[in-house]
């Protein structure tokens, strides 16, 4: 059976863009790195980071490549609040091939982040165990206040049937 | 006092990064899903994740960027600063597993205003298994200017 379909196709070239709704904020910087278990104090102590040269605490830096936090939505049945496409695909499990981050600067606490996401494409490749599977490839680019890029997230993502295992 | 940035002139092309072990037990994966504002269910929902063929709840493939970003700053130091982290995963991790960051340095060379980049090649091993493979550009300063 065929998986990419016209209709899935017609998806390739869509944009949606959410808007920074607050700053970035010290509070989200320390929980990452709590979370992480990172005691590098340049996420946490300002005088620390001062003396390495920047303005103030930074950013961990795949923080704000981090998908869920732009969207605001409440959750889905699995739970999801994050940007997804809500792709036209049967019932499927979705795996992540990979991730190409570019950063141009340390985010600090009080940047406002605002992603565009694009859907560049969509191929379908057949798959070890003998079915076929979607690879569907987006980029996100992440701007601060004034417009500039501040991080790059090239990624793409495999859908498998579940009915064809 | 904060810590040294590594001396760019004092790094080898071949020379390893130290290995950097992070675990990822089921409090784990709640905290970095919290972190992140992940709510999806694959991390910590057993039965649903075995309803999708899961053996486990799994760890979410972006923390894999994170520690791979994390061992690379931990050898750089403070004043380094990564520009690219290329990643493509070869295995799934699930709650309970413990992954380790290996690296090396494959090419160095000078930027402008005194600044160097050292490329790493970056292994996330899950026991015997590979769970993600990396290209991770470090920008790093000279010595001389600090």
């Amino acid at each position: 059976m065929a998986l990419l379909t016209d209709e899935l196709r017609a998806w390739i070239g869509r944009e949606v863009h959410y808007p920074a709704r607050e700053e970035l904020g010290r509070a989200s910087i320390r929980y990452f790195a709590l979370a992480m278990g990172d005691d590098n104090p340049l996420y946490v102590d300002d005088a620390y980071a001062r003396a390495a040269g920047y303005p103030s605490v930074i950013a961990p830096p795949t923080l704000i490549c981090e998908t869920c936090q732009y969207a605001h939505r409440p959750p889905d049945e699995d739970g999801y609040i994050g940007h997804e496409w809500h792709l036209p695909v049967p019932d499927s499990r979705m795996i992540r091939a990979g991730n190409g981050y570019e950063f141009m600067r340390p985010v600090l606490p009080g940047d406002r982040i605002s992603v565009t996401w694009k859907l560049e494409d969509i191929a379908e490749r057949s798959s070890s165990g003998g079915g076929t599977q979607l690879f569907v490839s987006s980029v996100a680019t992440y701007r601060d206040a004034a417009g500039a890029v501040v991080a790059v997230n090239r990624e793409t993502l495999v859908y498998q049937p579940l009915g064809a295992q | 006092m904060i810590r040294p940035t590594i001396d760019p002139a004092t790094i080898r092309v071949g020379d390893a990064l130290p290995a950097r072990e992070q675990c990822f037990t089921q409090v784990d994966l709640v905290a970095y899903g919290a972190a992140t504002w992940d709510w999806h269910r694959l991390h910590y929902d057993l039965e649903y994740a075995r309803s999708k063929k899961l053996p486990g709840t799994l760890v979410d493939g972006q923390a894999f960027g994170a520690v791979l970003a994390r061992a690379a700053l931990d050898w750089a130091g403070p004043r380094a600063f990564i520009m690219r982290l290329n990643f493509k995963m070869k295995s799934m991790a699930f709650a309970g597993d413990t992954l380790v960051a290996q690296g090396e340095v494959t090419a160095m060379r000078a930027l402008h205003g005194g600044m160097h980049l050292a490329t790493l090649v970056q292994r996330l091993m899950n026991g015997e298994r590979v769970c993600a493979e990396a290209v991770t550009d470090v920008r790093i300063p000279s010595s001389a200017g600090r």
